[in-house]
């Protein structure tokens, strides 16, 4: 904020924390009291470049950088017409090349070069693309109108609820002041104790505050304020995740134990031969665990037996 | 399983002369590298010869042993069998010229005692060993990668225990046998004898484990030979000359194994103190000046061991900067 200064009059926005800056098509900046004073016709020419400017076309600077500001109004002008979509070219690369002659147009305008050749060129083409542009601005209007029309419902709605609470509260008003004059008549004419009665009432209020914290949450909203619909099936113009290239599915495949030996005893012989019995049952903490005498009876079994049958000319080592 | 593991595919061998070929390429491996240290000419005289080196070994088998039956938590069997294995298997690829006996030793236990899910702190590991115990530290971990790397990382052992195990089940199940767990004191000092033999590398757990069985059994005036012809053996009577020998091979080497002599031994250690490599010796100057240059600055100092590919491309980069 140090230097932002009206180019005209020099009011900075250190002595007049209410300046003002405004810029118009040509980029360059004024202050608002010295477009008051400047254009009080209506029009006039930019102190700086000396282009005729209206006064309605002066904005408020939102970017710090008049050039960007420059910019934007002249992107915005061209896009005006500019407005071809993607749907619009046979081929990605088409409209990438496009998209590049938008971006050349708008450099070109912005710094001045070949001005008068630039804007000829966006004359041709409107020429050529009259019917084109003029579809796509229809468009574009539809687009607008449907999102305008999803902002009126949702007022609506929020209208609505609205009113919802305001009955609410109204209701509740009114049940509070029945409870008090109850209370008071049942004072007057009752003849219990007063006390009891008090709290009586208190703790009924509690009760009935209680349920009141209880309301039933806002309803739920399937929507986005910006009318984008959430909780329901993709947009359909959203791009689907692609899905990722998966490797052939697992197979399970039994596996083979290569015992090299006599074939050990299969599981269920364990205990029914009555190798079981001759090794100490798993503890309790064992058996949490997942493992049982039987497991370490065949393992010890198989181990024995693995490996019985090799000889070394079955199997020359190599070393490492 | 042992049939698929790396004990079988690797690191079990076809003979006795399979071991001893290593042992001897390895040895004069070592001669021809260092050939320039010996003055006096007489390489045999300066060197170890493999016999030499094996009597070494041999005597220092028997320490281990007794490191591991003093060792302070007692330590469960197959930590034993598990460091011998080691201790085996890392001199096959080296000499004891290289890399002193005592230090693998006690590296080759600790790295048990890890595999074999024993938990001691290296400083309650070092608890046990005599001496300068920051030096036993040093010396541990600086050659616990060194052992793993020499073992080529495969680390599981298959030991003869559970095997044990399984055959006096299926004795108690299947035999009429008495009483089958009088053999296990018999059984247990076989199994230690075969520590100092080269049993674990000619044959499985389980032969080495109905060994022990068989050979405890004969202790006992028990004869267990009906079992294993019409009980284990009753549908492969073919394979039955081939576990016959391996058996046999077993019990003989076991027999035949004599503690090596003391005086001998320590001869060849004072010939060792002269031929061993420095660069692995900690108290030598090389290796301390080895050390000091790592820990300086490790980016830029080539490594000693040639075995580096560093080093050849920090010599290329200083033959460059000489030219420019």
């Amino acid at each position: 904020m140090e230097d932002q200064a009206c180019p005209r009059c020099k009011t900075t926005k250190y002595r007049n924390p209410s300046l003002k800056l405004m810029v118009n098509v040509c980029g360059h900046t004024l202050c608002e009291s010295c477009v008051d004073l400047l254009f009080l016709k209506g029009s006039g020419a930019c102190p700086e470049c000396m282009v005729p400017l209206r006064r309605n076309n002066f904005r408020v600077q939102l970017f710090e950088d008049p050039q960007v500001e420059k910019e934007v109004d002249i992107r915005r002008r061209i896009l005006r017409d500019y407005n071809k979509r993607e749907e619009d070219f046979g081929t990605l690369e088409e409209y990438n090349d496009y998209l590049e002659e938008i971006e050349d147009i708008v450099y070109n305008l912005c710094n001045n070069i070949e001005i008068i050749e630039t804007n000829k060129r966006i004359e041709a083409y409107k020429r050529d693309n009259r019917d084109v542009i003029q579809r796509n601005k229809t468009r574009v209007g539809r687009d607008e109108s449907a999102l305008e029309e999803m902002l009126e419902l949702e007022r609506v709605q929020e209208e609505s609820r609205k009113k919802e609470l305001d009955e609410l509260e109204t209701e509740h008003k009114k049940k509070k002041a029945r409870d008090k004059q109850a209370l008071i008549e049942e004072l007057m004419y009752s003849g219990k104790d007063a006390a009891q009665i008090v709290t009586e009432f208190a703790e009924k209020a509690e009760k009935q505050r209680e349920e009141e914290k209880q309301l039933p949450p806002p309803k739920s909203s399937n929507e986005f304020s910006t009318g984008i619909k959430f909780g329901q099936t993709a947009d359909p113009t959203l791009i689907p995740v692609p899905k990722s290239e998966e490797g052939p599915l697992f197979v399970y495949e039994q596996l083979i134990a290569i015992t090299d030996g006599p074939t050990p005893p299969p599981t269920d012989e364990i205990e029914s031969e009555g190798y079981i019995t001759h090794i100490r049952p798993e503890t309790q903490q064992e058996n949490a665990g997942g493992f049982t005498s039987t497991m370490a009876c065949e393992r010890a079994l198989q181990e024995a037996l693995q490996g019985l049958f090799y000889t070394p000319t079955a199997g020359v080592a190599a070393g490492i | 399983m042992y049939p698929v593991s790396s004990q079988k595919k690797s690191w079990t061998f076809a003979n006795e002369a399979q071991l001893l070929g290593f042992r001897v390429e390895q040895n004069s491996k070592y001669i021809e590298e260092h050939e320039s240290e010996c003055q006096d000419g007489d390489l045999e005289e300066f060197f170890l010869t493999p016999a030499e080196e094996r009597l070494l070994l041999k005597q220092y088998e028997v320490y281990l042993f007794d490191f591991c039956r003093r060792f302070d938590p007692p330590m469960p069997k197959c930590v034993v069998g598990t460091a011998f294995h080691y201790f085996k298997r890392f001199y096959l690829n080296n000499t004891p010229m290289d890399y002193h006996p005592k230090e693998i030793l006690a590296t080759c236990v600790f790295v048990a005692c890890k595999v074999e899910e024993f938990n001691v702190s290296i400083s309650q590991f070092v608890n046990n060993i005599k001496g300068d115990r920051n030096k036993a530290t040093d010396i541990v971990l600086s050659n616990e990668l060194l052992l793993i790397g020499q073992l080529n990382y495969y680390l599981t052992i298959h030991n003869p225990f559970r095997p044990i195990e399984g055959f006096l089940i299926d004795i108690k199940t299947r035999s009429n046998m008495q009483n089958p767990d009088r053999l296990r004191p018999h059984i247990e000092s076989f199994v230690d004898s075969t520590y100092y033999t080269d049993a674990c590398l000619l044959h499985t757990p389980s032969q080495i484990g109905l060994a022990a069985v068989l050979h405890a059994a004969s202790r006992e005036q028990e004869n267990l030979d009906s079992y294993v012809t019409d009980l284990l053996f009753v549908s492969a009577r073919d394979k039955l000359p081939g576990l016959i020998d391996a058996v046999r091979k077993i019990r003989i080497m076991v027999k035949q194994y004599q503690q090596p002599d003391r005086d001998r031994v320590k001869a060849i250690e004072k010939k060792l103190d002269k031929c061993r490599n420095q660069a692995n010796n900690p108290d030598s100057e090389l290796y301390k000046e080895r050390l000091r240059r790592m820990y300086t600055d490790e980016d830029d100092i080539p490594a000693e061991d040639a075995s580096f590919h560093i080093a050849d491309v920090s010599s290329d980069t200083s033959a460059m900067n000489t030219s420019q």
